[in-house]
């Protein structure tokens, strides 16, 4: 064997590892789903929460998925008004509308008192990997300036059952 | 002999990258024993589309391609129709395919029927994503694969979507 082919089969086993590297790449660099779907919300004037997200670079969030609920029930959130995102043909889902970079949404309140906003979402990663539904909530009160995110539940499988049932059917 | 030097350098480095490449490879690495509960997988049993409950222990003896899945994660989907080519080719062989939809079963039966799944479905809904995170997929991400020889030994797990060629290399030392 000359230096020649021998180089030759030392870039063609350089370029099998680095195919393997990129493959790591791929599902070994996630993100946690809180950091790739980064939430928060706060009440902007009375009656209207803004739901913030910030969705990292690679991922996407379905609209169709979003669900809303105040704790209690009773402070009376209205229909969410979101952005127009971007709409695809997807040859399993049909048409759907999808989110990318910053996302805000707003929810219409009655209640003139303190809640508990839980938001429920779902998103994928372009690499080929989607994550459950994710459950995140916020503590939000009139008259304080900011609602951030106080907790964002790690855990989304918890509540899956209920927010795939909640889901409509396509 | 500068020239034997020079190529005996050479293949040291060859051999040194690819080995790095497939020890970064994501089997390798998800595949790590303590992120991997195969015994707690193994124990497991779930209901199938017709609500029976099923044990994974029952496919013991055969390789098993244990596949997380659900209905509204589209690379999960796309990965189905190669998952239904397999088992056809390779059933025979001892290749067994278990599916675990993170899904409700009635948007899985709809599924099942419309691509002709012909391997068993079970129903995981929540348990489904506990079950995953038990075999080592602690992002709670879909796909997720997880492949045991005959023994019950793990030999590779896959975060995101297989093809035919990726999961051949996986499971042919064992078949």
């Amino acid at each position: 064997m000359n230096l020649r082919v021998t180089a030759r089969l030392l870039v063609d086993l350089l370029l099998a590892a680095c195919a393997a590297c990129a493959l790591t790449s791929a599902a070994a660099d996630l993100l946690a789903p809180e950091q790739a779907f980064k939430f928060s919300a706060m009440l902007i004037e009375p009656g209207v929460v803004e739901v913030r997200y910030r969705i990292a670079d690679g991922y996407y969030l379905y609209r169709d998925k979003f669900r809303f609920t105040a704790i209690p029930r009773s402070a009376g959130l209205g229909e969410a008004r979101f952005p127009p995102g971007e709409i695809k043909d997807d040859e399993f889902f049909g048409r759907v509308e999808t989110y990318r970079g910053e996302l805000v949404i707003r929810l219409p309140v009655k209640s003139a008192r303190g809640f508990t906003l839980k938001a429920i979402s779902q998103g994928c990663a372009d690499v080929g990997v989607c994550y459950v539904p994710l459950t995140q909530t916020a503590r939000l009160v009139p008259g304080r300036s900011s609602g951030e995110s106080v907790r964002s539940e790690g855990n989304a499988s918890r509540l899956l059952l209920r927010s795939q049932e909640a889901a409509p059917s396509r | 002999m500068k020239r034997a030097g020079q190529i005996a350098l050479l293949v040291v480095a060859a051999v040194s990258a690819l080995g790095t490449g497939i020890w970064l490879h994501p089997w390798n690495r998800a595949g790590a024993p303590d992120s991997v509960n195969v015994t707690r997988l193994m124990a497991a049993s779930l209901p199938d589309m017709e609500g029976k409950p099923r044990a994974l222990a029952q496919w013991r003896g055969k390789v098993m391609v244990v596949n997380f899945w659900a209905t509204w994660c589209r690379p999960c989907l796309e990965e189905i129709p190669e998952f239904v080519r397999m088992q056809e080719k390779f059933g025979k062989e001892g290749l067994q395919f278990v599916g675990i939809a993170v899904d409700n079963a009635a948007k899985v039966r709809e599924f099942a029927i419309k691509y002709r799944m012909n391997y068993p479905v079970l129903i995981g809904e929540m348990d489904g994503v506990e079950l995953a995170r038990v075999a080592g997929n602690e992002l709670g991400g879909l796909p997720f694969t997880v492949i045991l020889d005959r023994k019950g030994q793990l030999i590779g797990t896959e975060l995101g979507g297989l093809n035919e060629q990726k999961l051949t290399a996986i499971i042919q030392p064992a078949m």
